[in-house]
């Protein structure tokens, strides 16, 4: 916006000290935003038995990890459960999203409360919501199904990626004029056409974001999957979580830096596909904070 | 407008006119048919579940090793809300409720700053990569974080270390398990939810909007207060929300860097389901944990029309030819 810099006098720039000011609080924020990560990945590396007390660098935390078998399967059941509740989540999530921004009327408000109220809710109410509800349904109801530590974790992952992946769809397709879905039917497009070679493809930057969004966020719940998961289904961070109470172990540290690359990695993706389909940062950050 | 267009065609091709003689009439779907399986889970899983907990609070417990509590009508009543605003308990909602308020202005005031210099200040060209570095630790799992800051903030850790060193402190200071501790935990925890909303308000304020300010002769702190702050305050509400709220019903953080000393409702009320067993009276402290989120919500709403008229007051420009 600026156009100051084809100024053709040189003469010493008087130094702004507000600008100056709030570039080192920001340098400040980011240090402190990142201060535990980088401590948690320090630590990974710690050789001592007590991951408080720092010894000395080595791998003995990823060896301790590989030697393991619970750590190892508590993640193949985080990465069973995130992908099984994204895939739920990214489909009915992105049909509520085509029928919000494509059918509203009445029920639309209905709805987007019923979303609203299901990402506000502290996660501890749905937890102990969700854990009765289970016993209700799988003991009191023998609807044995719900018995099973997997379908309680992903179903209960589902609910709230659902309404994320809800929302994302719904401002994208909001945010496309219907005018080129009208065209295709115009042109004779049966409604089946219609909605694979035009509506698809427009959404599909959602629904991608959409889905992994719900993967990661599957992939880091812990208050619900704590109170629901059963003995044998332990997602990671439940174990990381039983672990902390007991005894501070450095491959808790460990298994913490490498579930916090495969975060970066999916959140990057997003990130990514997000600007292809040529939203702002700001855009994306609304998207990512769930207040787009 | 894509939206007016959109019910405009649709009223017209979902509600075909009933013709008089007409024998075939389609059955049209209902404009909601493809969210009823979103329905259907929120309904199953959210709206039943939670309408359970309203029921379970009503009713009590059958002995101590049962989990399930007796919900009969013929046994509803308030007990378990009197034992659980017992003084036992009542401290510990009050803690929550300040911890809460305190963390919530404490991420305001400093995300304030940093949201409006990336979102103005910094080049454009590395605000992704500025963005991202908040989305990195609000992305990094919740319990992870918080078990960084029990590495920092443990008696032989970081923070103690450096007061020592410094000369501030003679012996370790124990920050860990204490109500401190927990309040740093929170902030840190909550602040990306604060920040991020602060940045999209921000961010999309139109440059031409100071720029008239300026031009009409405000100089850069009168634009800040009048202009600028007054269009991020949308942000500032959905941030102290994203941050309030949750951090009402924080579990986590209290029990890692709590202990019995920073305990919080959350950690009562998953106390009372895990290890008390007593369904029915955690039932109770979360409706009463929900009640206390809603009148601190309604309070802080009441205060801030209170505060919005007061400022609109002060700010209104008289001009004698605005009445003609």
């Amino acid at each position: 916006m600026s156009t100051a810099t084809t100024t053709p006098v040189v003469h010493r720039k008087k130094v702004d000290w507000t600008k100056q000011a709030l570039r080192a609080w920001a340098v400040l924020m980011y240090l402190f935003l990142f201060l535990p990560i980088l401590w948690i990945v320090a630590f990974s590396f710690n050789t001592g038995r007590l991951l408080t007390v720092w010894n000395g660098f080595g791998f003995e935390g990823y060896q301790a990890l590989f030697n393991n078998p619970a750590p190892r399967e508590a993640v193949v059941v985080s990465l069973i459960v995130g992908v099984l509740s994204a895939i739920i989540a990214t489909v009915l999530g992105s049909l509520a999203g085509v029928a919000l921004a494509r059918r509203p009327g009445k029920w639309t408000i209905v709805f987007l409360v019923f979303v609203a109220l299901i990402l506000v809710t502290p996660e501890i109410v749905d937890a102990i919501a969700l854990l009765p509800w289970y016993v209700q349904l799988g003991q009191g109801w023998n609807l044995t199904i719900f018995n099973n530590g997997y379908v309680r974790l992903i179903v209960s992952h589902a609910i709230f990626s659902t309404a994320v992946v809800t929302l994302i769809v719904r401002a994208r397709l909001s945010g496309i004029d219907e005018a080129l879905e009208e065209a295709a039917s115009d042109l004779y497009a049966t409604p089946t056409k219609r909605f694979t070679q035009i509506t698809f493809p427009l959404m599909l930057p959602a629904v991608l974001a959409g889905g992994l969004l719900a993967f990661t966020l599957s992939l880091d719940n812990t208050v619900i999957s704590s109170f629901v998961s059963i003995q044998g289904t332990t997602p990671w961070p439940v174990y990381v979580f039983a672990s902390v109470k007991t005894s501070l172990r450095p491959d808790i540290a460990s298994i913490s830096t490498l579930m916090f690359i495969l975060t970066v990695l999916a959140i990057s993706l997003v990130a990514v596909v997000l600007k292809r389909g040529g939203d702002s940062s700001g855009d994306i950050a609304a998207t990512m904070t769930g207040t787009g | 407008m894509a939206m007016d267009t959109a019910e405009a065609v649709d009223t017209g091709s979902a509600a075909p006119s009933p013709r008089p003689g007409g024998s075939k009439r389609r059955i049209q779907a209902p404009k909601y048919a493809l969210a009823i399986p979103a329905w259907t889970l929120f309904i199953l899983f959210f709206a039943l579940p939670v309408g359970l907990v309203l029921l379970y609070s009503l009713g009590e417990q059958v002995s101590a090793f049962v989990q399930k509590p007796n919900v009969s009508p013929s046994v509803w009543s308030f007990d378990n809300f009197g034992k659980a605003i017992d003084p036992a308990y009542m401290p510990i909602f009050w803690r929550t409720l300040k911890i809460a308020t305190i963390g919530t202005f404490i991420c305001l005031i400093i995300s304030l700053p940093f949201a409006y210099w990336m979102a103005t200040k910094a080049s454009p060209r590395w605000r992704g990569v500025l963005l991202g570095l908040v989305l990195v630790p609000f992305w990094t799992n919740f319990l992870v974080r918080t078990i960084g800051w029990q590495i920092i903030l443990a008696p032989n850790g970081l923070v103690s270390g450096w007061l020592q060193d410094l000369g501030l402190r003679d012996a370790p200071l124990a920050l860990l398990y204490t109500q401190s501790g927990v309040q740093l935990g929170v902030v840190y925890n909550y602040l990306p939810l604060m920040i991020l909303p602060l940045y999209v308000a921000f961010e999309r304020i139109d440059p031409a909007l100071t720029e008239a300010s300026k031009d009409l002769g405000a100089n850069r702190f009168k634009t800040f207060v009048q202009v600028t702050m007054p269009l991020a305050v949308p942000g500032a509400i959905a941030g102290m929300l994203l941050v309030f709220i949750p951090l009402m019903g924080d579990y986590i953080t209290p029990s890692i860097l709590g202990g019995s000393a920073g305990s919080m409702a959350g950690t009562l009320v998953a106390e009372q389901f895990l290890t008390t067993f007593n369904w029915s009276k955690g039932a109770a402290m979360a409706v009463i944990m929900i009640g206390f989120i809603l009148g601190a919500l309604l309070v802080f709403a009441i205060l801030g029309l209170l505060l919005r008229t007061i400022l609109r007051g002060r700010r209104r420009v008289r001009l004698p030819e605005a009445s003609a």
